[in-house]
């Protein structure tokens, strides 16, 4: 019993150390985002967002994708870079992101000359910036996360395209990934949703270094105890660490950088904002019957109708 | 700029099986839409070319050319197979850069052509990804979740783009997006830059990608003709480092076509998350109806318990353009204000009831009753009447 015991604790060390070894580089790039949960959100009277009145946070495709590269930190040992593009010098985000994975750098890119970007122009930024990374770091990205799109912004391109800029293999909504140390190549499942037809699971295996935009759905999970172990040490030291997360932080503007006036902010967006109007009240396609619902009476036809429709009964 | 520098809207095409995807069709119908116009307003010859990549899919040429399509590139590979977004984006930008092709699209302006004048991508899990690095390759803009087109001069005054001068913008695509709250539709429009003092750039193609159900096909004309002209790529081998180990079809994990109603709820549970979804659970087990939910809701927005969390919400639940099109016998709508992206996933349903407090919400004008009160309120009476009136329900 006390054999297996030690064999077990010496098992677990062995595990650990070989852990320690950073074996891959990773990157994250993550975004402040308003706080869209409960009691942080607040609509305006017609429905829109708040910005003013909401708090910010780190984006929920964000956390996803920092909880992406934490399981790598657990299962083969890394080094993890956060960036983020924001105007907040105060970016609670790369807090939570530091907690989340064990990061061992944080990079702040702040410069108004960032501001008013659409996607390429962030996509540029984001680039200089995992190069800066790289710099810092002393050694190229095995892997660059991000999430799966912005809740505020929704579009999902800014991923993809620092991937192209980058000249990394762009695989996307990836459900769950793992690398071959030996091989340098990534294994990686990927979600595709598409109109018309059931969802497709995708298998493909690519060359490192990748660049993986992470599923929402995406969750990992440490199959052996000495891994989770490990995965707790590493969270302990993670919450130690986001306490003084700020002595972590690197900023750097734009000349530090080094990005290209011309591809950056306004000036290098292809795309403006046009106008911005309320969503056009549609012509009514059904004309709704208007009923009370504290009337019992109402309640009685409400269920009527519920049955009717259920026997196919109503004519429309 | 001269006239023959852009031209034509590009269309990419998405196919599975061997089958197109019905999205390819709606662009298809949407960009002979416009053209027609286009064509008419500036007496232009400007062509629709559907862009078609893969592996035995030429007979996919002639079907597209019937929905509206004027020229096929076709690129009938076995390395494109699979759907690998490097490699499609390297041989689209080929495809979308490369003279002779345009020449045999349209011989009068081979000489000026450099690139499309639009392009168009689905908003899906392949065409999202494949625009952005498209459009990331090709240095110009892209607008996403696109429900609506309009092409017009447009008489532009920018700080940046026009330095404050007033300039009129010829052809310019204006692309409508909704954003994320559902209830702010946005022009996005890609512009040169024509300011002396701060920067001069072309950006072309303006392009999009386009919500799947948005726009209608053209119908079917047998009698259409078309070219279709056959391209070869470049194909780095690197690129075929990239492998595909396996693809396959999986049931949606929930199932919404095999019951008659569903119950769906939005942002209307928020005075007590937890006890309000427990209480609706319990009406669609009453009705065998299964649960769907409105956007917000997969957001993590509300707090609750993790097991109705991850129960319920889950994007798979999400019935509307980011989530599933349904069509049931009976669909009840719980504390849903009606955004755009809900209804359309929701519309085609034949019976429509709907619970909202506000009398003034958007989903009145897609319901056949609206029941005006608080859910909390009004399940518990629904409920109750439905054992009076002892309705027994069957599933399927």
């Amino acid at each position: 019993m006390i054999k297996g015991i030690s064999l077990f604790i010496n098992t677990y060390k062995l595990n650990f150390k070989k852990n320690r070894i950073a074996e891959l580089n990773l990157a994250v790039v993550v975004k402040l985002e308003p706080d869209l949960s409960a009691g942080s959100i607040s609509y305006n009277p017609d429905g829109t967002l708040n910005r003013s009145k909401t708090k910010n946070t780190l984006g929920p495709h964000s956390k996803i994708a920092t909880q992406a590269a934490f399981y790598a930190k657990v299962k083969y040992g890394a080094k993890i870079c956060v960036g983020s593009m924001s105007g907040h010098a105060a970016n609670n985000a790369l807090q939570i992101a530091m907690e989340t994975c064990d990061a061992d750098v944080l990079h702040l890119y702040n410069d108004p000359s960032f501001a008013g970007a659409d996607t390429i122009g962030t996509a540029e930024v984001l680039r200089k910036g995992v190069e800066k990374m790289e710099g810092t770091m002393e050694k190229k990205m095995d892997i660059v996360f991000s999430g799966h799109r912005a809740t505020d912004g929704e579009t999902g391109q800014t991923g993809p395209q620092i991937a192209w800029k980058l000249g990394l293999t762009f695989l996307g909504n990836v459900i769950s990934y793992d690398v071959d140390l030996e091989k340098r190549t990534v294994t990686a499942k990927r979600l595709l949703i598409l109109r018309g037809v059931p969802e497709i699971i995708q298998e493909i295996e690519a060359p490192l270094p990748v660049f993986i935009a992470i599923d929402p759905s995406y969750k990992y999970h440490f199959n052996t105890v000495s891994l989770r172990l490990s995965a707790e040490k590493y969270k302990k030291e993670a919450y130690e660490k986001a306490q003084n997360y700020q002595q972590y932080i690197h900023t750097f503007n734009r000349e530090e950088l080094g990005a290209e006036k011309t591809l950056i902010g306004l000036v290098g967006s292809p795309t403006i904002v046009y106008n911005v109007q309320r969503v056009p009240k549609g012509k009514a396609i059904r004309n709704a019957k208007v009923l009370d619902g504290s009337n019992p009476e109402h309640i009685r036809q409400t269920v009527t109708a519920i049955k009717e429709a259920l026997s196919a009964m109503v004519i429309k | 700029m001269t006239e023959g520098d852009y031209r034509h809207v590009y269309v990419v095409i998405e196919h599975i099986d061997g089958k197109l995807l019905p999205v390819s069709l709606e662009m298809l119908g949407e960009a002979r839409r416009l053209f027609d116009d286009f064509n008419t307003r500036y007496s232009s010859k400007e062509k629709v070319v559907a862009v078609l990549l893969g592996h035995n899919i030429k007979d996919l040429s002639q079907t597209l050319i019937e929905h509206g399509a004027d020229s096929v590139v076709i690129v009938d590979r076995p390395e494109l197979d699979a759907l690998i977004n490097k490699i499609h984006t390297k041989v689209i930008c080929q495809i979308c850069l490369d003279v002779e092709t345009s020449a045999k699209i349209e011989p009068a302006y081979a000489l000026e052509f450099k690139r499309p004048r639009y392009m168009f991508f689905a908003a899906d899990g392949i065409g999202r990804h494949l625009s952005s690095t498209v459009l990331a390759e090709l240095d110009s803009g892209l607008a996403s979740d696109v429900n609506q087109l309009v092409i017009s001069d447009l008489d532009i005054s920018h700080p940046i783009k026009t330095g404050g001068k007033h300039i009129i913008y010829k052809k310019t695509l204006e692309m409508y997006r909704v954003d994320f709250s559902g209830f702010l539709w946005t022009t996005i429009l890609c512009l040169d830059n024509i300011n002396e003092n701060l920067s001069m750039r072309e950006y072309s193609p303006q392009s999009c990608n386009i919500i799947p159900g948005a726009f209608i096909p053209k119908e079917r004309d047998p009698q259409r003709k078309g070219k279709v002209i056959e391209f070869q790529p470049k194909i780095d081998e690197n690129d075929l480092k990239i492998k595909v180990l396996s693809q396959k079809f999986v049931e949606n994990e929930i199932d919404f076509d095999n019951y008659k109603t569903v119950v769906s709820f939005g942002r209307g549970i928020q005075d007590a998350p937890e006890k309000n979804i427990k209480l609706i659970e319990e009406f669609a087990k009453q009705l065998n109806a299964q649960v769907g939910i409105s956007l917000p809701i997969a957001k993590n927005v509300f707090t609750a318990s993790p097991a109705v969390t991850s129960n319920y919400m889950i994007p798979s639940r999400v019935i509307g353009t980011s989530g599933r099109k349904i069509s049931p016998m009976l669909y009840i709508a719980f504390g849903i204000s009606g955004a755009m992206q809900h209804v359309s996933g929701m519309e085609d349903s034949q019976f429509v009831i709907s619970v909202n407090a506000d009398e003034n919400s958007p989903v009145k004008d897609v319901s056949d009753i609206f029941l005006k009160g608080r859910m909390e309120d009004v399940i518990p009476l629904l409920m109750e009447e439905l054992k009076n009136q002892q309705i027994t329900l069957q599933v399927k």
